[in-house]
């Protein structure tokens, strides 16, 4: 048998969604008699029960590591229906990527079109809050900006600060108000209100957090990820608002997203503003 | 062998000791650590893995290149090592005998191959690339297996041995895993051990293993089996001292535990040279 060959049959077995045995048996009889054919069995393991070794754990060490990785989506759903997932999610979207931490990457969108989520259509939104989280974690490093460096700028510069948010940091649009349940508090509704709500997620030294945000910061939020000028932030503010109660808001935005890091240093030439 | 010289008593970095390796306080001369829990942007892994390059030779050691599927090359994957060596400069690179993906999919385990003329020439091609892209020769390890097949027409040890010359590799001889895959399909470790190319073993592997009912398998959650240690003691008479690891991957006892496990394969290593 060539090697091509060999490696089909043995993928095609070993990653089925049933066992070997069961999915031999789906085959018919000579399924069966060509495994034993080229696998080696003995008295103590036969051809099948051999593949299904690695049958076993292929399947399980994927399914233990989105265990560890999905534990609120695993409270929510159970044990058993968080194993079917599972199974559906490795036959739908079987890992392409050398690393096993991406092996669940996209199960939060899987799940929003499975039967498992068809009754609560938000475990998908939090299962991606919790995939958002885990992803920052060992996202690119940028070093932030802190308060007091900002403050040191001169009033007449800051028209020109450039603002960049940092590469770890997200922004979810989500159709649920989740944080109840993320919190898992007693008196969380047993389905999330229906309303649209934006969180930002973002890492700050090696700690992860999370916060819903309005919509105008969210679209503020939006623009500084790719990058502007803090009179653009203010001109996005001054839409129903005059131009000082804008700076004042644009302000206090700067410096709530300064204290959270959410604000690249500056560039390597260190400077914080445009050049005039 | 030339390109791996005896870095003494390592042990295979995780998460639990993550804060030890970078502060240094791990008391071990080397560590090795899984390539892919490194090829990430930034954060806390990358952080770590510099600190403890400040303070010990590091080792990578991949599961994913697959240097026995029949998929091509992972050329991603191949200049994602290549930076992560610039950066942390290893001791070397390592990864296993064995296929992990077919189809663009990844199995995320090491599944073994058939021993044929045809798949030695297969792996053979792919660890040369794979050494002339990253510039340097790697070690080969061999895996714990659970199956053999019909049409191999070499031992797995004559493979390496075949592997080694025509590749120009180096292997890493992990003799836990000779220990299981001879209880799974009933050979004789002692031919195996005694097979490999001494020559060519610039690393050793001890780790522990579970007993199921009708298998062996290679969990890394026990001490090293004694039959192991046997096993490491004969590899050694012939390999003479080699830098020498311990892996332990789940129920991870205290670092003082794992260290003195490490340390005792370190003498064994040692012993050698008495």
């Amino acid at each position: 048998m060539k090697l091509a060959e060999l490696e089909a049959r043995f993928y095609a077995l070993v990653t089925a969604p049933e066992s070997v045995a069961k999915t031999l048996a789906a085959l018919g009889p000579e399924a069966r008699r060509e495994v034993e054919a080229f696998v080696a069995g003995d008295g103590r393991l036969s051809a099948v029960e051999r593949l299904d070794v690695y049958a076993g754990m292929y399947f399980f060490r994927i399914r233990d590591v989105l265990r560890d990785e999905y534990p609120r989506t695993l409270a929510l759903l159970g044990e058993t229906a968080f194993h079917n997932l599972v199974t559906d999610y490795l036959a739908g979207c079987p890992p392409a990527h050398p690393s096993l931490r991406e092996a669940g990457a996209r199960l939060p969108l899987f799940l929003g079109a499975h039967a498992a989520a068809r009754e609560r259509p938000w475990l998908a939104e939090l299962a991606r809050l919790e995939r958002t989280r885990l992803e920052l974690v060992d996202a690119a490093d940028a070093a932030a900006v802190t308060l007091q460096a900002l403050e040191q700028i001169p009033a007449p510069q800051f028209p020109a600060l450039r603002l960049v948010r940092v590469p770890a940091s997200v922004l979810l649009a989500n159709h649920f108000a989740l944080l109840p349940q993320w919190r898992g508090s007693e008196d969380a509704p047993e389905t999330p209100e229906a309303r649209p709500e934006t969180l930002l997620v973002w890492r700050r030294d090696l700690d992860v957090f999370h916060r819903a945000i309005d919509a105008e910061e969210a679209e503020c939020l939006e623009r500084v990820g790719g990058g502007i000028a803090f009179a653009e932030l203010c001109a996005r503010l001054a839409i129903g608002r005059t131009d000082e109660v804008a700076a004042v808001r644009a302000f206090e935005l700067v410096a709530r997203w300064a204290a959270d890091g959410l604000l690249c240093e500056p560039a390597a030439d260190g400077r914080l503003c445009e050049p005039d | 062998m030339e390109g791996f010289p005896n870095l003494g008593c390592g042990l295979g970095l995780r998460p639990p000791h993550y804060g030890a390796a970078a502060r240094g306080h791990i008391g071990v001369d080397w560590l090795e650590v899984i390539t892919e829990n490194f090829m990430v942007e930034g954060g806390n892994p990358r952080r770590v893995l510099r600190a403890a390059r400040a303070h010990y030779p590091i080792v990578l050691h991949g599961v994913s290149m697959s240097l026995g599927s029949v998929d091509p090359l992972d050329d991603r994957y191949l200049d994602r090592l290549a930076a992560l060596a610039d950066e942390i400069e290893p001791a070397w690179i390592s990864d296993h005998l064995c296929w992990s993906s077919f189809g663009g999919h990844t199995g995320h385990d090491l599944w073994p191959l058939p021993y044929t003329e045809e798949a030695l020439a297969h792996v053979a091609a792919r660890v040369a690339r794979v050494q002339e892209r990253l510039g340097r020769r790697i070690l080969v390890e061999n895996v714990s297996s659970y199956l053999t097949f019909r049409h191999s027409t070499v031992t797995e040890w004559e493979f390496l041995d075949a592997l080694a010359a025509r590749a120009d590799c180096g292997l890493l001889l992990d003799v836990n895993n000779v220990h299981v895959s001879a209880q799974n399909h009933g050979f004789d470790a002692a031919a195996f051990v005694d097979g490999v190319p001494a020559a060519r073993v610039g690393q050793l592997h001890v780790a522990g293993h579970r007993r199921e009912p009708t298998h062996l398998l290679d969990t890394h959650d026990h001490p090293v089996a004694d039959a192991v240690w046997e096993l490491q003691r004969r590899a050694v008479a012939r390999t003479g001292p080699v830098a020498t690891l311990l892996e332990r991957d789940d129920d991870i006892p205290p670092l003082e535990e794992l260290v003195a496990e490490a340390r005792r394969a370190s003498a064994i290593a040692l012993g050698a040279a008495a």
